[in-house]
């Protein structure tokens, strides 16, 4: 099963090789693939936005609560530690963690999170981000799977600097600020059709990537059609 | 959360930027000029020009540090050509740290040699941008090559964020005096997913563009002394409607 999974993945990644590659989206589908591969409740990529900050680029589910717990990280949680470490974190259990990441730990908690754990998404001596893994339950991940996450967040790496253009270090710089500003995108045409069509915002997105699908567009470009009124969904 | 958001580094940077801005202003209201001028002081770069989005298809320079900031932009909107141009196709920054590299040769035939002559020799587009909302680009050049390094490129990053900024509050006319200050204390909320998502549905309440419905969230916070995150959580959680020609009740 998992094999069969991984091949997947390694599908979707020789997607990234070609013009019409949807950087978002495949961002998506690999927090997806994370919860189904590594056992996991949610999972959720960061990407450093270059002002010192984390932002998030993609989760397994868009519900506005697990966003804003992934965007709660701006200066506490397992994910900044991870990212200035460079090295996995894993909280076991979150009522551990309670003095070190108060509003972190409340808000995952309430969320019904039990257990966090965080891997670096690495270029060479640089750390870009970190992929967020949450758990209902309590406990450790297995050595395997934590290797596993760190196999697939080296991946998001990959899929982000599109493999050709990985030796400039400004193509980086670019390419990590038009991801964060297509998933800025991506939240307005969410609320664009939250309020057209009366759904919630986990239903929009669902809208949107299944339009992009249908009509072979980038979510990024369907997105932006969508804010300016040139698609009507 | 609100607390710790001082003490972080993006925070920080956020005061050092500002503080030089204002140095520049002289104590007067602030201006996009003003902006440039401390972008060029503070980043080590030798100029700073900026280039504002009228409509989808007109662009217009509105500041420049020096003649060849000034030439840099006018040769851009007039070659149509160029790192700013690139900004509008590509959604992201264009950093060219060497305009004699041929890859830079390459991809831009006409404006690269121009550009040398002018007296530049790299130079660095950063789009003023909010998801959908495209209010302009801010170019900074250098007359000698070099790329900026990663200090450089967050200060970059950070005017011209205020740029965009002040530019959304200039053509919106949205906000009150002393909306910056506010915005410099709740820029951190600014990032958060809630908040584009109330700006896509005020958009569609309103019937306005991306860029009046983000003028109208953040004037409707400065006027309740609420933090953007908290209205917008309440527009996303329908707790608060904007209705067309009037100021929405608070919920």
């Amino acid at each position: 099963m998992r094999d069969h999974q991984l091949a997947g993945v390694f599908i979707e990644l020789a997607d990234t090789l070609v013009d019409e590659f949807d950087l978002i989206d495949f961002l998506y589908r690999l927090t997806v693939r994370c919860v189904d591969l590594l056992g996991v409740a949610a999972a959720g990529l960061l990407l450093a936005d270059q002002r010192g900050a984390l932002q998030v680029v993609a989760a397994s589910t868009e519900r506005t609560r697990l966003l804003e717990l992934l965007q709660l990280q701006t200066d506490q949680g397992p994910c900044p530690e991870c990212f200035h470490s460079g090295q996995p974190v894993a909280v076991p259990d979150l009522r551990t963690a309670a003095d070190r990441w108060p509003a972190f730990v409340a808000e995952a908690r309430q969320i019904g999170f039990a257990s966090v754990h965080a891997v670096p998404m690495r270029l060479r001596s640089e750390v870009i981000g970190a992929l967020n893994l949450f758990d209902t339950r309590a406990g450790a991940l297995h050595g395997d799977t934590i290797q596993l996450g760190q196999a697939l967040a080296d991946v998001a790496t990959v899929g982000l600097l599109q493999a050709r253009a990985i030796n400039r270090r400004d193509t980086l710089t670019e390419q990590l600020q038009t991801a964060l500003n297509s998933r800025v995108l991506i939240e307005q045409a969410k609320g664009v059709l939250a309020e057209r069509r009366h759904l919630d915002m986990e239903q929009s997105f669902t809208l949107l990537r299944s339009e992009a699908r249908k009509t072979n567009r980038r979510l990024s470009e369907l997105a932006r059609a969508v804010v300016d009124g040139s698609a009507t969904l | 959360m609100c607390a710790g958001n001082a003490a972080t580094m993006s925070g920080d940077r956020e005061i050092r930027i500002w503080l030089r801005i204002v140095e520049q202003a002289l104590g007067g209201p602030v201006s996009l000029a003003h902006v440039c001028a401390a972008a060029a002081a503070t980043v080590g770069v030798d100029g700073a020009g900026l280039t504002v989005v009228v409509t989808p298809t007109v662009r217009e320079t509105v500041s420049a540090t020096d003649a060849v900031a000034a030439d840099l932009e006018e040769l851009q909107l007039t070659l149509g050509q160029g790192p700013c141009m690139d900004t509008f196709t590509r959604g992201g920054p264009v950093l060219a740290g060497d305009l004699r590299s041929s890859e830079f040769f390459a991809r831009w035939p006409v404006f690269a040699p121009a550009a040398l002559d002018a007296g530049a020799r790299a130079v660095f587009a950063l789009p003023l941008h909010i998801g959908a909302i495209s209010l302009g680009v801010l170019d900074l050049y250098r007359a000698r090559p070099g790329g900026l390094d990663s200090k450089e490129l967050a200060d970059a990053l950070a005017f011209a964020d205020v740029a965009g900024m002040l530019l959304l509050d200039r053509t919106a006319s949205a906000a009150p005096a002393g909306a910056e200050l506010a915005w410099q204390h709740d820029n951190a909320s600014a990032h958060q997913a809630v908040v584009h998502q109330a700006t896509g549905m005020i958009l569609v309440q309103l019937g306005i563009s991306a860029e009046a419905a983000f003028a109208r969230l953040r004037a409707y916070a400065y006027a309740h002394d609420r933090r953007l995150s908290d209205v917008a959580r309440d527009v996303v959680g329908r707790r608060l409607r904007f209705e067309p020609d009037a100021l929405p009740e608070p919920p």
